[in-house]
C-alpha cells in the first residue's frame, strides 16, 4: 500500500517510517487540524442526524426526488444483508454447521480441536467487555466537563518494567486512553507499577507500622523519553532532574544533544511523536517502562465523554498472584528470611498465616526472623 | 492453564481475505456497481455468517477489526472503481452485521483522505446514487473513526511480512486495452497524423526539417496493443474458462460458441459502449433517475488508479508472468483464477468450489 502514498511534503500527515511497524514522527495538534480543516463539523460532531434530515439533506446535496430517495432507502436498507429468514436467525455462538466460507471452516476446525482441550474462561476478556460497556458513550453530569468535539484521543500501551524476568514483554502491562490536552504529567499518575509500593525496610518488630510510607512518596522524580527529549516530573520541591546525568553523559561523547522539558507543562497535543515506536518512562530510579502509543484519532460520540474519567483504563493484565506458602489461598504480604517456622527462605506469608505463626495473642515476636513487606505483581487486579 | 492465543491479533486474516476476495470476484463478474447486486452476492454466500461462532469478547473485537480493515483496503487504490465500491459495501455490510457491541468502527487514515474524496467526486460525476447514499450513511450514523493510521501499532511486526501480492483481476487494467483497440481511438489517431503531415507538407522550409512525429505511429501503436492482448490472452485464457464452466449465468451463454479470444473482445467492446452510454445517460438523464441507468463497471473518470497503473505496467506482467506459471500450472485438472496469487495453491481445489 505504502506505493499508493507518493511522498508528501506535509509532515503532519503521518505516514509509515517502517509499514505496518511504526510511523514518522509528527505533531500531534497540527495533525488534529489537518482532520478538522478536511471535515464538516458535522463528521466528527457527537449529534447524530435523525433519518428525516439525513435524507433531506442527501436529496438537497444530491438533487434526486422524494420517489429515487424512497428507492434508495429500501434498496439500500441493511436488512439487504439478512442472510437467513427473519424470525430463523442461527445461534450466533455456533459457527454455522457445513460451512462454505474459509473463515468459518478454519473456525470450525479449531473449535473441533478446542472441544477435546480445556481452556480457560478468559478473564481479561470479559473485564475489558465490562468496562467498556459502562464507558461508552458516557456523558458527564456538567457540561464543562464534556471533551470537546474534535479532541484528540490516544491509546496509550505501559510495558511492564524491562528488568522484570516472569513477565513477556509484548503483552502490555495496561492500556490507557488520554485526550490531547492531557499532560504527561497525568499519564504518570495513571501509571501503576508495584515498585512504586515497594515498602523498604525490615519489619519483624513493628509488623503494623511497615505499609505505612510507600516509594512512591520518598522518591517522586521521574521522566518520560520520547524522540530526544527527557520530560522530568518537576511539580514537587523533592523532585530532582534524574535525566541530567544522562543527557551530560551523552554530551560528552558527542552524542546527538538531548533536551529537557517538563512533564506538568508538556500537552500530548505538544508533542512530536512517531505512532507504533517504544519510548520510555523510568520512574525509581532505574524502574524502566516501554511506552507505545499505538493509536491517534479524533473522539467519537461513543467514547467516553466525561473528561474526569481520564487516563482511562481500558485493558489491564491480570498476573497470576503469589499466593501464601501456608493457606495457598490468600495473596502473598510478606516474605521472610532466616525463619525456623518457614518450609522454604525465603517464604512468602499472607497477612493473617504470617501473624498466626510468628506472633503471639499480644502480638509480641516469636523466635528469630527477618520480614519484609511484599507487593504482588498481582497486586492491583 | 494454557494461555488463550489470539487467531485474529494480526491486521488481516488469510481466510477472511480469500472469503472477500471471492465475493469481490462475484460482484466484478456482475459487471455492476448497484448496491443491490452486491447485497444479492452477500446473501448468496451466506456473509453475515462470518461472524458467528465467536464467543469471546475481546476476540469477537479483534475480529470485527479485521474484516473492517480488510474492507477498506478494497475501498482504496490501487484497485479499480467498481472493486473499490464493493469495498465501500462491504464496510457498510460488515459494520452493520458484526456482533460487537458497540459497534467496532471503520478506520479512515488521514493519508487516504484525499483519495475517498476523489472516489465520491467520481461517484457523483458518474452519478452513482446508491455509492453515495451508502457512504453518507455510514458517516451520518458515525461508523468512523478519523486516525492517524489504518491499523493500531504496537512496533509488532505481522505474523506474515511478505507483502500481500494485490489481486491483479482487481485492478482497473485488463480492459483498458481492449477498450482502446475497440473504441474510434486509432481511427481518430490516424486522422490527426494524416492531418498534421498534409500541413507539414504545406510548410515547406519545416517539413524538410522537422520530424518529431512517426508516421507510422498508429500502425506501431495498433501493433504494440495487439501484442499485449495476445500475452494478456494467452495468460488469462485459463481465467475465462474457469468462468464459464462455474457460471451458468443466462448472458454468458450466447457467447458459448466464440474462442476465448473473441468473448473478451467482445466483453470489450459491451464494456466500451456501456461506459460510453453512461456518459450520455449524465448528461442527458434527469438527475434523479441516474442511480439506475449508469450500470457501468468503470468509473468515468481515468483516476489515480489509471495513472499508477501505467507507472507500475513495467514490470508488474513480468513477475506475474513468472507467478502464474511458477504457482498456478494452469492443466485441465487445476483451473485456478488467476487473481488468486495471494492464496497458496494446496487451496486452489476448495476455492473451485462453487456457493450456489
Ligand atoms: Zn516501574
Ligand atoms: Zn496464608
Amino acid at each position: 500500500m505504502a506505493s499508493s502514498h507518493p511522498p508528501t511534503s506535509n509532515s503532519n500527515i503521518p505516514d509509515y517510517e517502517y509499514l505496518d511497524v511504526n510511523t514518522k514522527p509528527f505533531h500531534i495538534g497540527s495533525f488534529r487540524n489537518e482532520w478538522l480543516n478536511r471535515l464538516k463539523p458535522s463528521d466528527y460532531s457527537y449529534q447524530r442526524d435523525d433519518d428525516d434530515t439525513f435524507d433531506a439533506n442527501f436529496m438537497k446535496e444530491m438533487g434526486v426526488g422524494a420517489e429515487t430517495m424512497a428507492e434508495l432507502k429500501s434498496i439500500c436498507s441493511p436488512d439487504s444483508l439478512r442472510c437467513h429468514p427473519e424470525g430463523q436467525q442461527p445461534d450466533t455462538e455456533l459457527v454455522p454447521p457445513e460451512p462454505m466460507l474459509q473463515t468459518l471452516i478454519q473456525r470450525k476446525k479449531r473449535q473441533d480441536h478446542r472441544a477435546n482441550q480445556k481452556m480457560s474462561k478468559n478473564r481479561h476478556d470479559l473485564y475489558a467487555d465490562e468496562l467498556e460497556r459502562l464507558i461508552v458513550g458516557r456523558k458527564p453530569e456538567s457540561t464543562a466537563d464534556i471533551i470537546p468535539e474534535g479532541e484528540i484521543v490516544l491509546t496509550i500501551n505501559v510495558y511492564y518494567p524491562i528488568t522484570s524476568e516472569r513477565i513477556n514483554t509484548s503483552r502490555p502491562h495496561m492500556s490507557l486512553l488520554m485526550t490531547g490536552s492531557h499532560s504527561l504529567a497525568e499519564l504518570r499518575d495513571a501509571i501503576c507499577c508495584v515498585s512504586d509500593l515497594q515498602v523498604c525496610g525490615e519489619f519483624s518488630n513493628t509488623p503494623d507500622l511497615a505499609p505505612d510510607f510507600i516509594s512512591k512518596d520518598l522518591f517522586k522524580s521521574s521522566f518520560f523519553f520520547f524522540e530526544g527529549v527527557f520530560y522530568n516530573d518537576m511539580r514537587f520541591p523533592e523532585c530532582q532532574d534524574i535525566s541530567k546525568t544522562t543527557i551530560e553523559w551523552a554530551k560528552a561523547r558527542n552524542y546527538p544533544a538531548f533536551t529537557q522539558a517538563k512533564m506538568e507543562d508538556t500537552r500530548f497535543m505538544d508533542l512530536t511523536i512517531k505512532v507504533g515506536f517504544p519510548y520510555l518512562y523510568c520512574h525509581q530510579g532505574d524502574c524502566e517502562h516501554l511506552v507505545i502509543i499505538t493509536d491517534i484519532r479524533l473522539a467519537h460520540k461513543s467514547d467516553c465523554l466525561d473528561k474526569k474519567l481520564y487516563p482511562l483504563l481500558i485493558r489491564k493484565d491480570r498476573l497470576l498472584t503469589q499466593k501464601c506458602t501456608v493457606c495457598h489461598l490468600f495473596i502473598g504480604r510478606w516474605f521472610t528470611t532466616n525463619d525456623q517456622y518457614a518450609p522454604s527462605d525465603p517464604c512468602l506469608f499472607c497477612d493473617k498465616c504470617f501473624r498466626a505463626l510468628h506472633y503471639d495473642a499480644a502480638g509480641n515476636k516469636l523466635g528469630e526472623f527477618l520480614a519484609y513487606p511484599y507487593v504482588d505483581q498481582g497486586a492491583f487486579n | 492453564m494454557p494461555r488463550f492465543q489470539s487467531v485474529y491479533c494480526d491486521f488481516f486474516y488469510t481466510p477472511l481475505t480469500e472469503d472477500v476476495e471471492q465475493l469481490l470476484a462475484r460482484f466484478q463478474q456482475t459487471d455492476s456497481v448497484r448496491y443491490e447486486v452486491f447485497s444479492a452476492v452477500w446473501r448468496e454466500m451466506g456473509f453475515s455468517d462470518v461472524f458467528h461462532g465467536v464467543t469471546r469478547v475481546g476476540e469477537l473485537k479483534r475480529f470485527c477489526r479485521v474484516t473492517l480493515a480488510t474492507a477498506l483496503k478494497y475501498f482504496l487504490p490501487p484497485y479499480s472503481y467498481q472493486i473499490r465500491v464493493g469495498g465501500l459495501y462491504l464496510m457498510f455490510a460488515f459494520y452493520h452485521t458484526q456482533l460487537a457491541a458497540p459497534p467496532v468502527k471503520i478506520r479512515v487514515p488521514l493519508r487516504d483522505w484525499a483519495q475517498v474524496q476523489k472516489f465520491l467526486k467520481d461517484s457523483v460525476d458518474s452519478g452513482h446514487m446508491d455509492v453515495l447514499y451508502i457512504y453518507q450513511k455510514l458517516v451520518s450514523i458515525k461508523a468512523i473513526h478519523y486516525t492517524a493510521m489504518p491499523h493500531f501499532l504496537s512496533f509488532q511486526k505481522q505474523r506474515k511480512p511478505k507483502k500481500e501480492p494485490v489481486c491483479a483481476d482487481f485492478i482497473g487494467r485488463t480492459t483498458a486495452i481492449q477498450e482502446l483497440t475497440s473504441s474510434d481511438m486509432l481511427e481518430e489517431l490516424t486522422n490527426i497524423q494524416n492531418q498534421y503531415e498534409k500541413l507539414k507538407q504545406a510548410t515547406a522550409e519545416v517539413s524538410s526539417q522537422v520530424n518529431m512525429t512517426h508516421r507510422d505511429l498508429s500502425t506501431r501503436l495498433q501493433k504494440c496493443m495487439s501484442e499485449f492482448l495476445t500475452w494478456q490472452q494467452k495468460t488469462y485464457s485459463g481465467n475465462q474458462k474457469n468462468k464459464k464452466s462455474g457460471d451458468d449465468d443466462e448472458e454468458e451463454e450466447e457467447e458459448e460458441e466464440e474462442t476465448p479470444a473473441e468473448a473478451s473482445s467482445s466483453r470489450a467492446r459491451l464494456l466500451s459502449s456501456i461506459k460510453q452510454k453512461s456518459y450520455k445517460n449524465v448528461q442527458e438523464a434527469s438527475k434523479s433517475r441516474r442511480h439506475r441507468q449508469a450500470e457501468a463497471v468503470e468509473s468515468s473518470s481515468s483516476g489515480p488508479e489509471h495513472v499508477q497503473e501505467a507507472a507500475q505496467q513495467k514490470k508488474r506482467p513480468v513477475s506475474l508472468r513468472a507467478r502464474t506459471t511458477k504457482n498456478l500450472p494452469m492443466t485441465d485438472e487445476n483451473i485456478t483464477q488467476i487473481w488468486h496469487l495471494s492464496a497458496p495453491d494446496e487451496q486452489a481445489m476448495i476455492r473451485k468450489r462453487s456457493f450456489n
